[in-house]
């Protein structure tokens, strides 16, 4: 199947070399790392991409990011969608899955991660509904997928608790790099509401053998609320001090 | 190529008929990609296919032998894994009012993924292995599947017991065994899903449903379950 040449046709967008079969990047992906991705861009660590975040956050996404609790107030902890950003450092592993019209990207584990859909053959709808994955939509530069993305809702948190608004935009630039042995995701993010500036950094991912998800059991069907009562217990324990502390300093 | 295959499908399905024996295929095949990519939502019990198809049946018609009948009538249903933002399993789930599945092909598996995302879950359907022999009990179990001409055939075990089999606390053994027969029909703008459960520790007879999934222009949209913390 050539679908990556149907939807670069589709939206006009053929360089010289045309746009890769998008069938041969379909696979199971895990976060590369170490010598892996040795001679290309630095892959930030969290806390560097976090730093890099806050130094661009305004003032009042500043002062909501210091009266939030990073394990209170993070929607994952309640089985809600953690936004589109933190699945690549909490989550780090997704499927890749490309249509004639449109790529699923199931992160693992579903839920709280969520899947994305990116869309080929469509712009962004007018009057979107602002969602936690937002609105995501594709087209082919030369040999890179270009994703822009709009309409998230503001209940996520760009890297562990910094705000940002339903302004925020995505842009990510993703291609084959070392020889198609790895994805390049290179990220941008805007919010003229939240951030006073852009900021862009960059992740490498590596096809991982399916088999390990027969491997390691159960991993494509977690069920984040498992245990109710357990999970309450824990949450009990884990909460309640960090929320006695906050109302504390505050 | 997704529109040339199309109009093969459409050949063979109006050619060949849905059972005839030119209609073998395998998952790369034309039929195969008629399930493929597209959303497909359940019809409603009060509605009918373009040909007059109709659902049948469903999980509350199950016959449970006495003493699960017992075992139901104590469930809190409350617990419900519907209230909790719990899968429901294959057999409840494939019957749920309004559901939505697409199914995405990966190297030998088709990947299921429901609208309803806490509910349904994500489902691998294994067209190249059998079942796994070391496997611990899951909530969806171990699919494997199989094409018997234009019908994918889907055998799942290993299920964990917390799913229920219907709305009113119908509970179910790991002995549980789905057989699910799914196939386009009507030129591709349906999915019939027929699924049988078998358990010889709750259920009387084996039971099937049949469910009409009908083609949609829409997209899936994000559906987020709201958990409450029980009391």
């Amino acid at each position: 199947m050539a679908m990556g040449a149907m939807a670069g046709t589709a939206q006009g967008q053929l360089a010289d070399a045309g746009p890769p079969d998008l069938a041969d990047w379909a696979g199971y992906y895990v976060m590369a790392r170490g010598e892996e991705v040795e001679g290309l861009r630095p892959v930030l660590t969290i806390n560097e991409l976090r730093q890099l975040a806050m130094d661009r956050l305004q003032p009042w996404a500043l002062l909501k990011m210091e009266s939030t609790d990073f394990v209170a107030n993070d929607a994952g902890q309640i089985c809600l969608p953690t936004g589109p950003f933190k699945y690549w450092f909490a989550v780090g592993r997704f499927l890749f899955l490309p249509g004639p019209d449109k790529i699923v990207m199931p992160f693992l584990n579903v839920p709280p991660a969520g899947v994305r859909r990116i869309y080929m053959n469509r712009g962004h709808p007018r009057n979107l509904r602002p969602t936690w994955n937002g609105d995501s939509v594709g087209r082919w530069v030369g040999d890179t997928l270009v994703v822009d993305s709009v309409g998230f809702n503001d209940k996520s948190w760009l890297v562990k608790v910094e705000p940002h608004t339903e302004e925020l935009h995505v842009i990510e630039r993703i291609r084959r790099v070392k020889g198609g042995s790895l994805l390049e995701f290179d990220i941008t993010f805007m919010d003229r509401e939240a951030l006073t500036s852009a900021f862009n950094f960059v992740l490498y991912f590596k096809k991982a053998d399916l088999a390990d998800l027969d491997r390691q059991d159960g991993q494509l069907v977690n069920v984040c609320n498992e245990d109710p009562e357990l999970w309450r217990q824990i949450m009990d324990m884990r909460l309640q001090p960090l929320l006695q502390r906050s109302r504390e300093v505050r | 190529m997704r529109i040339p295959l199309r109009i093969v499908t459409l050949v063979l399905l109006v050619l060949g008929g849905s059972h005839s024996p030119q209609a073998q295929v395998t998952p790369e095949s034309a039929v195969a990609s008629a399930i493929l990519y597209d959303v497909f939502q359940v019809t409603g019990d009060d509605e009918s296919t373009a040909g007059g198809l109709k659902n049948e049946g469903g999980p509350n018609s199950i016959e449970l032998l006495p003493a699960a009948v017992e075992q139901m009538k104590s469930v809190d249903l409350k617990r419900d894994p519907v209230n909790l933002c719990q899968p429901l399993g294959p057999f409840r789930m494939m019957a749920r009012e309004n559901n939505k599945i697409e199914i995405m092909p990966l190297d030998g598996k088709l990947i299921m993924i429901f609208e309803d995302l806490s509910h349904g879950l994500m489902r691998a359907i294994h067209t190249d292995r059998d079942h796994l022999t070391d496997a611990n009990p899951t909530w969806l179990g171990d699919s494997v599947g199989r094409w018997e001409g234009d019908t994918l055939v889907v055998e799942t075990i290993g299920f964990n017991t917390r799913t229920w089999l219907n709305d009113m606390g119908a509970q179910h053994s790991g002995q549980l065994r789905l057989i699910e027969r799914i196939r386009p029909i009507e030129g591709g703008s349906y999915l019939e899903y027929a699924v049988t459960a078998e358990d010889p520790v709750v259920l009387e007879n084996t039971y099937t449903y049949t469910r009409y999934y009908k083609k949609i222009d829409g997209e899936m949209s994000e559906d987020v379950c709201a958990y409450e913390w029980p009391d």
